[in-house]
């Protein structure tokens, strides 16, 4: 095998070597100042995508703020009270000085316009101005608000205990750092009152944030953990600087270049850490087998050209498939994904290279001391564990009901697997008590809603939109769209003119309806002109009156809460047709989330079944067989569809990270496979030549079922070790404070015990069951294959 | 109330940068009010009564195009102090006949009226808002009928001149903050006509968001009088441009016609179709 060539040269030059592999790292190393952070969702769809640029189009020409921040206030004695006034006042006017903030779009009670009437007379005045002194004039402020339309559920919840203010930043501005500063100017001692900050510009930022603070903190302990783990198997130093060092290597190379090819770390490939790591453990195989030498009195270098020689295909092949899978995403057509999967595709080959060329150059600086003591950890003769051994018994014996219940547990999770739902809600990703998730709640629970989407209807005709009986249809939507408890407010520009229509004649009840005439609109609207800030206008009708634009706020960041707002609008239109109506179309957040949930997921769904395919047909290869490709195949489809099938059955969404993860399991639950696969053949063939087989029928059938047992006693020994030290070091991460670094940690860790029993227990009631055609097929010993024979993750054998 | 006055010093404090130091400092000096109570009276009390027709194009980010067609009438009582208007919209189409009456007052509340056709409702309008934009254009009600000289510090900074033009740059810093969508503006002032060539606006955060600009000056009955001019949206990329025409001095308005009552039939003589 070439690669064992390379490894030869490597050694003639050790040195030379190590000093390469750290110049080029500490070239890309070099690249990491320039690294620059993207944490919006937008960005997962390109620029250029249609969704994308109707939206900026709908936000430029109504002149709507992609980001704003919602501070709330809370009182639940009612805000209505001098204290509570004030602090709206205050702090409208305090966030405007914040560096970001758009000054004068913020907007609250004390900076809109209030028009009623009173006494015949047409009062216009900003909502909150001075503050009220009086309990009489408390009450006639709580009056004057509450009775406006606009309003509730806005700017004020309809029981008069939450108030918000709306705190639109510019686009290059950071929500949390914003959110942190109006923060910093809350009051300190506010009594009854509950300040909350919400909106997407703040969980996205403070998840971007808390993202690297987490990765900068879990990794290294997932890191550290790895380490005392191979202390224990190898007890030497040097092999644990190989392994991590082969990891750094990976993740230096693969993000240096990431960031020096100019890409921003999405929230996607700042996973790519905790990934290659756990990628790069396949190097333990290598020192391993190097100890294994080692005890046999090997000199340093043929042990390490011997384990490089028996190894290489293992190595490659587990590698290869890990590798297969990410690049996989690249078929994605959102590019965030597609440059995620290729990143560690990338990072895992340099893993890959490394284990030929960097670690068998470390292992020659093993001084000769070390590896007499390296040599003897790894024990002498055969020790078996006695219930690993009842346990191998058991499996071969019991190999019908062990696939029956097999078969059972395969059907739930295939029942599991049904109810998958696929969704993706951004304030999910914080913990349920966490700031921004409680913010988010308490917001949606008092007002009409944290999350956005628009709604625009466009017109044939110029002035189209000021005709009766098209804000009369759009009225009708609306109280349409509202019956979703979901949906917690709409306005546009019919509610303008018919709370106008209220007004002007002195607050009669029946007039809380669009007016009858197209000239009476057009006087109403021209008056809404004068008493409100252009913008406000802006934001609902365009100048020509021929397109209309119904804001929606939703209580839930699921992408279903808008799939409901595009149903019910279809229904409503197709069964109220207006010829006028052109067509309708979705824009804001929530549609944008949306629709790159779907791409996003859907994308990684296909991707990933394309990357089960190609390892499949890797598999198939290595055997040089397909029933045994098959076999090994399996346990990985067993564990895939056992993970999912839960998630499925306890309701877990099936969102980005969940997403995400599922690649990674393909690379990951195949190991043992191979490994429990190519250690039995090696071993039936070894046995098989002793003196005394004698090749009949009934002893071949004994013979198979020792030589299972050995399999389930001693590699198996190795992969449950394995299994359960790699699976604690990701369990930690289930401590985490965001739900997809929670995620990855359980997740990781279901992946190896699964796999490991899968491989151990199901794969030998499979090859006992398939025995006659399995071992008709038992394939040659050729190089691929024979590799696997020595390879065990776990020291001991 | 302890409490409120507590947070509101921490609050204060905390961005007692910016607008707030620069209203501590802002200086309200003899040359500044000069200056500007000089503009005041040349741009909106000049002559006893004047009658104009007005015309404004209000552009939108996409290109889209809003047209007003109004004839105002106004008459002073006395100069730099109350003033009647009388605003007669012809167009557009819809609001055709839609009319406003403001008596304005000085240190108080002004009066208004108005009146809608489409449901022949006379109403009073009482509002305290003058930030509120004139007939959806980018003019304030404010900027139309003036900001009275007391309500800023008017400090002279320096003087400049613009093309063919000297003058003197006066800088007017709200004395009640937060009232306001400026933190500040600052006026260019031509010496000759004590008209104002142009007026920039300046956000809470110091940041210049809207300019008016001076496009063209007649001199009509020995008045020299803004026929065009311009005012510009910077960050909602707006504009709208208003042109006077067939502007009159001392027609002999009289205050009979600045009636309530009257909004329903317009004074002929005065405004035509």
């Amino acid at each position: 095998m070439k690669l064992e060539r390379l490894t030869q040269a490597v050694l003639g030059r050790p040195k030379l070597v190590i000093g390469l592999v750290a110049a080029i790292s500490i070239f890309f190393m070099a690249q990491f100042p320039k690294i620059t952070i993207d944490t919006d969702p937008k960005n997962m769809l390109p620029a250029t995508s249609p969704v994308r640029q109707y939206n900026d189009k709908v936000e430029k020409d109504f002149v709507l703020h992609p980001d704003v921040i919602v501070l709330g206030i809370v009182n639940t004695e009612g805000i209505f009270n001098q204290q509570t006034l004030t602090y709206v006042k205050d702090l409208t006017n305090a966030v405007r000085q914040i560096p970001g903030v758009i000054v004068r779009d913020v907007d609250s009670l004390s900076t809109v316009e209030n028009v009623f009437s009173k006494e015949g007379e047409l009062i216009v005045r900003p909502a909150l101005g001075d503050i009220p002194k009086t309990t009489e004039e408390l009450t006639a402020l709580r009056k004057s608000i509450l009775d406006n339309s606009l309003f509730v559920g806005r700017f004020i919840s309809s029981d008069g205990k939450a108030v918000a203010i709306f705190i639109p930043i510019e686009p290059a501005a950071n929500g949390k750092e914003i959110a942190d500063k109006i923060r910093a100017i809350l009051p300190i001692d506010p009594g009854k009152n509950h300040f909350y900050l919400a909106g997407d510009p703040v969980a996205r930022d403070t998840f971007g944030t808390e993202m690297f603070r987490q990765m900068g903190l879990f990794s290294p302990i997932a890191g550290l953990v790895m380490c005392i783990a191979l202390w224990f198997m190898f007890r030497n130093v040097i092999v644990i600087v190989a392994n991590m060092a082969a990891a750094m290597i990976g993740i230096i190379w693969s993000m240096g270049g990431l960031i020096g090819l100019g890409f921003p770390v999405h929230i996607m490939s700042s996973m790519s850490p905790v990934f290659l790591m756990a990628i790069a453990t396949d190097a333990v195989h290598i020192f391993n087998e190097f100890a294994f030498r080692l005890r046999e009195g090997q000199d340093k270098r043929s042990a390490i050209l011997e384990t490089m020689k028996v190894l290489g295909g293992p190595v490659f092949y587990s590698d290869i498939t890990t590798a297969v899978g990410f690049a996989a995403l690249a078929t994605v057509t959102i590019v965030p994904v597609k440059i995620f999967g290729l990143v560690i595709a990338f990072g895992t080959l340099v893993v890959l290279l490394m284990s030929f060329t960097f670690i068998p150059a470390l292992l020659m600086f093993i001084p000769e001391k070390h590896i007499l003591k390296l040599a003897s950890v790894q024990g002498k003769g055969e020790k078996f564990s006695p219930s690993l051994i009842r346990m191998g018994r058991f499996c071969v014996e019991k190999s019908k009901p062990i696939l029956l219940v097999g078969i059972v547990l395969f059907i739930v999770a295939i029942a599991g697997l049904t109810r998958i739902h696929v969704n993706n809600n951004m304030v999910h990703w914080f913990k349920f008590n966490s700031e921004v998730r409680t913010a988010d709640r308490v917001m949606n629970k008092y007002l009409g809603g944290t999350s956005t989407a628009y709604l625009v209807v466009q017109a044939k005709n110029d002035g189209a939109v000021g005709d009766p009986a098209f804000l009369r249809q759009i009225d009708g939507l609306q109280r349409e769209l509202e019956k979703d408890p979901i949906i917690g407010k709409t306005f546009s520009l019919a509610d303008y003119i018919k709370r106008t229509n209220l007004v002007m004649h002195d607050n009669v009840p029946i007039f809380n309806r669009i007016p009858d005439s197209k000239q009476e609109v057009g006087q109403y609207l021209f008056l809404l002109q004068s008493a409100a800030k252009p913008r406000h206008l802006d934001n609902v009708v365009d100048f020509s009156l021929k397109t209309a634009n119904i804001i929606i706020q939703l209580k839930s960041w699921d992408a279903d809460a808008m799939k409901s707002v595009i149903g019910r609008a279809n229904s409503f239109f197709a069964s109220h047709p207006l010829p006028e109506v052109t067509n309708f179309k979705p824009a804001g957040i929530a549609y944008f989330n949306m629709v790159w949930n779907h791409e996003v997921l859907w994308g990684m769904v296909s991707s990933f079944l394309w990357g089960l395919v190609l390892v499949l047909i890797l598999l198939v290869f290595q055997t040089r067989s397909f029933l045994w490709g098959t076999l090994s195949f399996l346990p990985l489809l067993f564990t895939i569809a056992l993970i999912y099938g839960v998630v499925g059955l306890i309701g877990k969404d099936f969102d980005m990270p969940v997403a995400v993860l599922s690649t990674l399991s393909l690379g990951m639950a195949i190991d043992f496979a191979i490994h429990f696969v190519g250690r039995f053949h090696q071993r039936y063939k070894e046995d098989h030549r002793k003196p005394g087989g004698d090749g009949l029928a009934s002893d071949s059938q004994s013979h198979l079922k020792e030589t299972l047992i050995w399999t389930i006693a001693r590699p198996g020994k190795g992969i449950f070790l394995n299994a359960i030290l790699f699976a604690l070091g990701f369990a930690i991460m289930a401590f985490a404070s965001l739900t997809p670094y929670i995620t990855v940690g359980v997740f990781m860790a279901a992946i190896m015990v699964l796999s490991s029993i899968m491989s151990v227990i199901y794969l030998p009631a499979l090859i006992q069951l398939w025995s006659r055609k399995l071992i008709k097929q038992t394939p040659r010993a050729d190089r691929n294959c024979a590799g696997v024979v020595f390879v065990d993750k776990k020291g001991g054998v | 109330m302890k409490k409120i006055l507590s947070a509101s010093v921490i609050v204060f404090m905390l961005f007692a940068s910016g607008f707030w130091a620069k209203n501590i400092y802002a200086q309200d000096t003899q040359s500044g009010k000069t200056v500007m109570n000089e503009m005041l009276l040349a741009y909106y009390y000049p002559q006893t009564d004047a009658k104009s027709e007005i015309s404004m194009r209000i552009v939108n980010r996409q290109g889209q195009v809003r047209q007003r067609r109004l004839t105002m009438l106004r008459l002073n009582q006395t100069s730099g102090g109350d003033q009647f208007y009388y605003i007669y919209f012809h167009e557009p189409a819809d609001v055709k006949g839609m009319s406003f009456l403001v008596l304005k007052h000085l240190g108080r509340d002004d009066d208004r009226w108005m009146y809608l056709p489409a449901i022949d409702l006379v109403k009073r309008i009482s509002s305290s808002d003058k930030r509120t934009s004139f007939a959806g254009s980018d003019f304030t009600y404010e900027d139309v009928s003036g900001r009275a000289l007391d309500e800023d510090a008017h400090e002279l900074i320096g003087e400049e001149s613009l093309g063919t033009y000297s003058c003197q740059v006066v800088k007017s810093t709200p004395k009640r903050p937060g009232e306001t969508e400026f933190s500040y503006r600052k006026f260019w002032i031509d010496k000759v006509t004590h008209l104002s060539l142009k007026v920039e606006h300046y956000d809470l955060k110091g940041k210049l968001y809207k300019v008016y600009e001076t496009q063209e000056i007649q001199t009509i009955q020995g008045t020299p009088t803004i026929t065009k001019a311009v005012m510009k949206d910077i960050e909602n990329e707006r504009y709208t441009e208003i042109a006077m025409k067939n502007v009159s001095y001392n027609v002999g308005i009289t205050s009979d016609i600045f009636q309530e009552r009257l909004l329903r039939r317009p004074p002929r003589q005065w405004i035509g179709e």
